[in-house]
């Protein structure tokens, strides 16, 4: 194909963005000579990337070319999603490098040579982590093996064995080496405390860290150290994981050296490597370069403690940097890692002001508590005598550990009293077990922490009393959601940002006005609701229940005389139909509701409320609107357990007409909402006036097939949703996005306040 | 004919019961003061058995009743039936067990309707009654009576919680998996393998039991891990006994699965 007509393809497919055409030309010049089967192949996948990125869309055509010199046309479209996921993830730069060498990012995983990468096997290793730590430890891809012992590095791929299945092996062997480095105290040693010596409370820097650091090369002691610490967690797991460790050595020297044992320069170090690593239990043969360092090997190998490791990295030390004086850092066995104890020190730097915050809270709270209810108001003692008092508290206050000599170190044996002015106050699991965390980190419970939350609490602080935010702000965290697109039959990743918001309170009238405008059809409306109610009712004729069936005893009696076969249906039983329904209703708030059609809309929800205030079934109202992919508004009207009160109405009120249409990603957070609720049946009732419809790229088929989407996925959410649109005239998108008999049209939007309760007890009928 | 009825509630061999800690000496003193039992726990952690060698105990016949959420209060106290073209008044197994002085245990008494409970409520202090309206008679419990109640605080959910007016009447007994040790004594014990192996049961139940965060809300009971031993005693290979006995019966979860295969082979 010539450029020109490519060029014109292009503009087509693009429409109506109109592109510099200098760009268009130079991006499909490479097309040109190519034939047309190839160019139609290339072209059909502009459409899905360009909504996503122009400049993708560009290096794509520039790339596609060469790239289809070694695929097939029909897997560029799978080509072309990796790149978008690429894109999405890492941005432009990596999904430029990603298409640029098809051969290896590409082609090599989809013949599955490739190695494992981490994402593929993260959803099982964390379970797996998480179960045998039993603690709450994160795993995250780096480019080196470590641990700051609350979340283990681990490599973002793994691609050392052909098998997936050895490559998987690794990973595991990497995790559970690096948990057991934390569970068995390999970053957080600190010498034994002596009975007679008042045992030094534990700095906060590291002890690890001073006593590398007292070598004369700290990187030699820390390499002895840690590889004197991995053969001493390879026992620990011998014993404790045998499976794991008997599938390992099953891998054989080949896996040893793929994990890096012996890819050690400095050649001392490497024999100890491999005497340490490799030692299978027989007498080794002691090289004579090491020979001196045997007898304290052959001690460690007795260790049950890392202090146990400290005192062999002391009597190591001189013997190797005697051997190796020029000794520099050496790549370490690849489920060793690296000591990063930097890293450790800022994690814990991190969870002791995370629970020094948390105790400091809990504490101050419980202060306030305890004088509120002995009557004595803090703020009140505060305003009178304002120093004083404040500081008298703080003296006051006072938290005593009790727990024998013994059980020192053991903090589950100890027990927190705290007093105020020589009053036991009740310290409550929480702050017992927060105190018992520090005392476990720290050693000891700093005083300030005690004299912090008394000041707190002299300042009348208590932190439950976080009031509600200014109307029209956010009301939790914006959360992302996936968005469906059906041209590449797959998701774009995080695609919308969701902002669950406060409606700006507008005092009206309106709900008022409606209730007594329509008050004989609210009278009508709650009769028939009532009927709707959990009801019990007798039902005749049971073969079993909790009463005779006089009538049926009767009648059986007289069968039995007259010789006809009696019936054995003889009781009465109480039948509860209990209704266990929870509903949301998602209102489209776009602009094009404007006018009578959002005025209809509130009058509807004024009634169908007003109705279900009779039958008792949970429901929330929420509506949406927004622009853009980025600014996805989700409005809370009235929530799922919240009362129909004043505020909720208030709030009814002032629903009003705002922007676009977006109703995927309202459809997805309302999904969330309702899986939360716990009901028999879950309905997600939509009421919009039209086509789904963003100012970007969101509108005509692509809409459609992501609310389509978003609705299935409800569905499989065990979610039941239902459409209601008004429009002038029935459309085919509905039966298709709702599926059919899932949706209703309303062709004249005064009709809706007498469908909708109408509607909605049919639905839950 | 009630007689024979309750014989078959009798427990003549002692059940295998390892205690935990001063339960049964607790247990034994309600008993004696004429206080109902609440029982709380995960699932398969021995309080069935507890009942069982508590009735062994003390020589009284055990009525269990499993609730569920269509046990109405005739299927507790009892009703008429009609028999021969007469109606015959049936006793149901509360008031079987009033009757005959023996332990009556509501198995997961959250599962029953909050009105169905009440029943209990006259029977649960210290006026020992249960009226039964249909007869117009109004029961007086002997002293051997006792009633018992468990429930899982585990899995309720909002909806699934006792009155505060029921739960108060009973002396309250927590139940937890046994330590370590004890657990595994237990699983050799009831699975019938060796204590390596139950030891090593026990290790795997115990990494289940922590994946609360990760989507797991309550691990492998004693009763799976024991489960999972009886399967490999009887020749089934260790990796399939525990596949079958404690993976799959814990979750649907696909990567939860993998995991926790991942842990059986880890330590088998």
């Amino acid at each position: 194909m010539n450029a020109d007509l490519l060029k014109e393809t292009f503009l087509s497919l693009v429409a109506p963005d109109l592109p510099n055409e200098w760009d268009v030309e130079e991006a499909v010049e490479k097309l040109a000579g190519l034939d047309e089967h190839r160019c139609h192949s290339i072209m059909n996948q502009v459409p899905v990337i360009w909504p996503v990125s122009h400049s993708l869309c560009f290096d794509y055509l520039k790339a596609a070319a060469d790239a289809l010199s070694c695929i097939e046309p029909v897997t560029l479209p799978i080509w072309v999603n990796r790149t978008l996921d690429q894109y999405e993830k890492n941005g432009l730069h990596s999904a430029r490098d990603y298409m640029a060498n098809v051969e290896e990012n590409f082609l090599c995983p989809l013949r599955g040579e490739a190695g494992l990468a981490f994402t593929e096997v993260a959803g099982r290793l964390l379970p797996y982590l998480r179960g045998l730590s039993g603690v709450k430890l994160d795993l995250a891809a780096a480019p080196v093996v470590s641990t700051d012992t609350a979340t283990i590095f681990v490599p973002p791929e793994i691609s050392l064995f052909r098998e997936g299945g050895d490559n998987f092996l690794l990973y595991k062997l990497i995790v559970t080496y690096q948990w057991a480095f934390i569970a068995q105290g390999t970053l957080t040693v600190t010498p034994p405390q002596n009975g007679n010596r008042e045992p030094e409370p534990p700095g906060e820097t590291l002890w690890l860290q001073e006593f590398l650091h007292s070598f004369a090369n700290p990187v030699l002691a820390g390499d002895i150290y840690h590889l004197l610490e991995t053969a001493r967690i390879t026992r620990f797991l011998e014993k404790e994981l045998p499976g794991l460790m008997r599938r390992w050595r099953d891998l054989g020297a080949e896996g040893t050296i793929a994990a890096g044992a012996a890819a050690c320069s400095n050649e001392c170090m490497a024999v100890l490597r491999r005497i340490l690593l490799e030692h299978r239990g027989d007498a080794a043969v002691w090289p004579l370069s090491v020979r001196a360092c045997r007898a304290v090997v052959e001690e460690h190998r007795q260790a049950r403690s890392a202090y146990d490791s400290i005192t062999a990295t002391t009597k190591l030390f001189p013997l190797l940097h005697a051997l190796a004086p020029e000794y520099s850092s050496q790549a370490p066995p690849l489920f060793q890692g690296y000591l990063r104890l930097d890293a450790v020190q800022a994690a814990r730097r991190e969870r002791l002001a995370e629970l020094e915050e948390r105790f400091i809270d809990a504490l101050a709270t419980r202060l306030v508590n305890f004088f509120r209810r002995n009557g004595q108001s803090v703020e009140n003692a505060e305003s009178s005598e304002k120093l004083e008092s404040a500081s008298n508290l703080e003296q006051g206050v006072a938290l005593i550990i009790t727990g024998n000599e013994k059980q020192q170190n053991d903090p589950a044996a100890q027990t927190l009293l705290l007093t105020v002015n020589n009053e036991e106050v009740e310290t409550g699991e929480e702050l017992e077990d927060l105190a018992s965390s520090i005392i476990s980190e720290l050693g000891y419970l700093p005083e300030r922490y005690v004299s912090s939350a008394a000041g707190r609490a002299g300042t009348g602080y208590a932190p439950d009393q976080g009031g509600t935010d200014a109307t029209g702000s956010g009301l939790t965290a914006p959360v992302t959601y996936d968005e469906w697109d059906f041209r590449r039959n797959d998701f774009r990743k995080s695609w919308v940002i969701v902002q669950e918001k406060e409606l700006p309170l507008l005092h009206s009238s309106f709900v008022r006005e409606t209730i007594s405008r329509y008050h004989g059809q609210i009278v009508r409306l709650r009769h028939q609701f009532e009927m709707l109610r959990q009801s019990e009712r007798f039902v005749r004729r049971q073969h079993d229940g909790e009463d005779i069936d006089l009538d049926a005893v009767l009648e059986s009696l007289a069968d039995a005389r007259a010789g006809l076969a009696p019936s054995d249906r003889l009781f009465v039983r109480l039948q509860r139909d209990q209704r266990d329904i929870a509903v949301l209703f998602l209102i489209d708030m776009s602009n094009s509701t404007q006018g009578w059609v959002a005025r209809t809309i509130k009058e509807s929800l004024v009634l169908l409320c007003e109705a279900l205030s009779v039958v008792g079934d949970r429901y929330g109202i929420y509506g949406f609107s927004g622009m853009r992919r980025l600014r996805s508004e989700f409005f809370h009207i009235k929530g799922m357990d919240e009362p129909y009160d004043e505020a909720a109405r208030q709030r009814i009120g002032s629903i009003a007409p705002r922007e676009y249409t977006r109703m995927g990603p309202a459809i997805r957070h309302a999904t969330s909402i309702l899986r939360r609720v716990e009901a028999r049946t879950r309905l997600l009732i939509t009421l919009s006036d039209g086509k789904p419809e963003d100012y970007d790229d969101y509108k005509g088929e692509y809409a459609i097939e992501d609310t389509r989407h978003a609705l299935l996925e409800a569905r499989a959410a065990g979610i039941h949703p239902f459409g209601i649109t008004i429009d002038r005239q029935a459309h085919e998108y509905m039966d298709h996005m709702f599926g059919e008999r899932n949706a209703i049209f309303i062709d004249d939007a005064r009709k809706l306040p007498g469908r909708m309760p109408e509607l909605y007890r049919m639905l839950t009928r | 004919m009630s007689n024979t009825r309750l014989d078959e509630h009798r427990i003549e061999n002692e059940p295998y019961y390892l205690t935990q800690g001063h339960e049964v000496a607790l247990a034994e003193a309600a008993y004696r003061s004429g206080l109902p039992l609440l029982l709380k726990g995960p699932t398969g952690c021995g309080k069935t058995r507890f009942m069982q060698y508590l009735a062994w105990k003390l020589g009284r016949p055990l009525i269990t009743v499993s609730c569920h959420d269509d046990l109405s209060t005739s299927d507790l106290v009892g009703r008429y039936l009609i028999r021969g073209g007469e109606a015959v008044w049936t006793d149901g197994p509360l008031t079987l067990a009033v009757r005959a002085g023996a332990i009556c245990y509501l198995d997961e008494i959250v599962e029953a309707r909050k009105d169905t409970t009440v029943v209990i409520h006259p029977l649960a202090d210290d006026r020992r009654e249960l009226p039964i309206e249909k007869r117009g008679e109004l029961l007086t419990a002997p002293e051997e009576f006792m009633l018992a109640v468990s429930y899982n605080p585990g899995y309720q959910s909002v909806l699934k919680d006792l009155k505060p007016s029921t739960r108060q009447r009973f002396v309250a007994l927590s139940f937890s998996y046994p330590d370590p040790e004890r657990e595994a004594e237990i699983v050799a014990r009831e699975g019938r393998v060796g204590f390596d192996v139950a030891r090593a049961l026990v290790k795997l139940g115990g990494m289940t039991r922590g994946l609360k965060d990760s989507g797991l809300p309550e691990g492998a009971s004693t009763r799976l891990l024991i489960q999972a031993g009886k399967l490999m005693g009887l020749g089934i290979d260790t990796r399939s006994a525990c596949h079958h006995g404690i993976t799959e019966a814990l979750t649907d979860d696909p990567e939860l699965l993998q995991a926790i295969d991942e842990m059986v082979s880890s330590i088998f």
